[in-house]
């Protein structure tokens, strides 16, 4: 391919990319644009003061998910990171592996269903603290494979050698572990955020519509034909992963050149 | 003695890999062990590092029984054949981990890792990353890392097995000296009968679990078993221009 229609192709590419994107920022600041309009009879930020009206509870619901998947990711990774690695050092480490996957045998709507029973009992159905609890049974097995890469003998001749050095376990994790981790616990964090952020089908179980994430919500809005407040809601669903996925670049990327 | 090792064994899946360890080994004095892998001599270093557990026999360093402490209460180092630097910290830092376990004063800290930086001929790397220097430069390191806490014992896993030749003479040579200059016990384990001769005060021999520590270097020499006799024997052919190919050593 000759330069000059590579670079064309690439710009086509980078516009095809992003056109979805573009088009939902402009969608959600047009909310009269309608067939057969070329150009929208407004284009302002009506729609997003709306944002703050408590009547759509776009806001609450954005506050709400940023609890959750900040909840699910930070405790998943950190426990996901500690219980990896009592699971390598495990004798019967094989078989313990084996079952971190058994969440993901279930379709989210089936392993919500069941689940449901138990928390009715506990009394934490139809609430943050459940919705929580059930994304994290979903998040924590995937840390839990993510960190298993992490340790191997070369870990343990660190955690040996700090030992030996006159290191107690605090000063292991904090000094030694975790800046060697420091790549992998940002990364799981990035990617358990990102289960919990777009988790539909068990918060709608477990959340019996009481507790309402950002995704339930895109899925209400675009459910009622609105359009413009699915615009809206779409553009806060894919702020937090866009400034994510900047850090990640940033500080992850960075640090493995 | 400042250590003394009472019948310490030790199995794994029914297998007796450490077999009715005894032996001791007086303050500021190098025991060199030689054997061949899988011998037990890993197994039997991080017993005393308190890095593993004995079935049973005791350990005494300095007097004191020291075979139900914690690995990091011994101050006992184990230094592994991989220098095991923290890639994450630069030369000054990696030296200076175990005083800032330790919480020492920042300024007692930098008066320290800049003289040991000196005994290791490192002077002016202090900034540099473990990524950026060569294998020898990065052992020693892993030495002043070591040395610079004053440990009771220092316990070394053929530490110079991954370096060339050249490297590794004056890998020794560094070793000897900063072992005079800290006053460092220490047991030096290797499969290399050269290195054995040259780092050793004493001597012993490691075969399948049981450990011989010889009296003098003469009498280590003069056993059939430790296969000195059969490298002379192999030197003295190659200078007559005999056939070498039926030599063994250990």
């Amino acid at each position: 391919m000759k330069p000059k229609s590579k670079h064309i192709f690439l710009v086509f590419l980078t516009i095809l990319i992003f056109f979805p994107f573009i088009f939902l920022v402009l969608l959600s600041m047009a909310p009269e644009w309608r067939f057969p309009n070329i150009l929208p009879q407004y284009f302002g930020p009506d729609n997003w003061q709306t944002i703050l009206r408590s009547e759509t509870g776009l806001l609450h619901s954005f506050l709400i998910s940023l609890l959750i998947s900040l909840s699910v990711g930070i405790v998943s990774t950190l426990f996901g990171f500690l219980i990896s690695r009592s699971l390598y050092y495990h004798p019967q480490r094989k078989w313990l592996n084996l079952f971190t996957y058994f969440p993901y045998i279930l379709a989210p709507v089936v392993f919500g269903a069941c689940l449901s029973f138990f928390f009715l009992k506990m009394g934490i159905f139809g609430n943050i603290t459940g919705v929580i609890i059930a994304q994290f049974l979903i998040a924590f097995p995937y840390a839990l494979i993510f960190f298993s890469s992490f340790w191997n003998k070369k870990i343990k001749s660190y955690e040996d050698l700090v030992a030996t050095l006159g290191g107690n376990q605090w000063q292991k994790y904090s000094r030694v572990l975790f800046p060697l981790a420091k790549s992998m616990l940002l990364i799981c964090f990035f990617q358990t955020f990102l289960i919990s952020w777009f988790e539909y089908g068990l918060t709608s179980i477990i959340g019996v519509g009481k507790v309402q994430t950002l995704t339930i919500k895109v899925f209400l809005f675009i459910k009622e034909a609105n359009y413009y407040y699915g615009a809206i809601s779409s553009c806060l669903l894919i702020f937090p992963p866009v400034l994510l996925l900047y850090i990640n670049k940033k500080y992850v990327f960075k640090n493995r050149v | 003695m400042f250590l003394e090792i009472k019948n310490i064994s030790k199995s794994y899946k029914k297998e007796k890999v450490v077999k009715n360890l005894n032996f001791s080994l007086d303050a500021n004095l190098t025991l060199s062990v030689l054997g061949k892998s899988g011998c037990g001599k890993t197994t039997m270093l991080k017993i005393i590092a308190g890095l593993e557990s004995s079935e049973e026999g005791e350990i005494f360093l300095d007097a004191k029984n020291i075979t139900r402490e914690k690995a990091e209460k011994r101050n006992t180092i184990y230094l592994y054949q991989e220098d095991l630097l923290f890639p994450h910290l630069n030369v000054f830092e990696n030296i200076a981990f175990a005083l800032h376990i330790r919480k020492l004063p920042e300024k007692v800290i930098i008066t320290k890792v800049k003289t040991m930086l000196d005994n290791l001929e490192l002077s002016g790397q202090d900034h540099k990353m473990p990524n950026e220097l060569s294998g020898g430069q990065r052992q020693r390191v892993s030495f002043g890392r070591a040395i610079i806490s004053n440990p009771s014992l220092l316990l070394l896993d053929e530490p110079f097995g991954s370096l060339d030749s050249l490297t590794r003479n004056k890998m020794q040579k560094l070793f000897k000296n900063l072992s005079r200059k800290y006053n460092i016990t220490s047991i030096f384990v290797t499969h290399d009968l050269k290195e054995a001769l040259l780092m050793g005060d004493q001597i012993g021999l490691m075969k399948e679990g049981n450990l011989k520590v010889y009296d003098s270097k003469e009498e280590f020499i003069n056993d059939p078993g430790t296969g000195v006799q059969n490298e002379i024997l192999f030197w003295d052919k190659l200078k007559t221009g005999e056939s070498v190919e039926e030599n063994n050593s250990i």
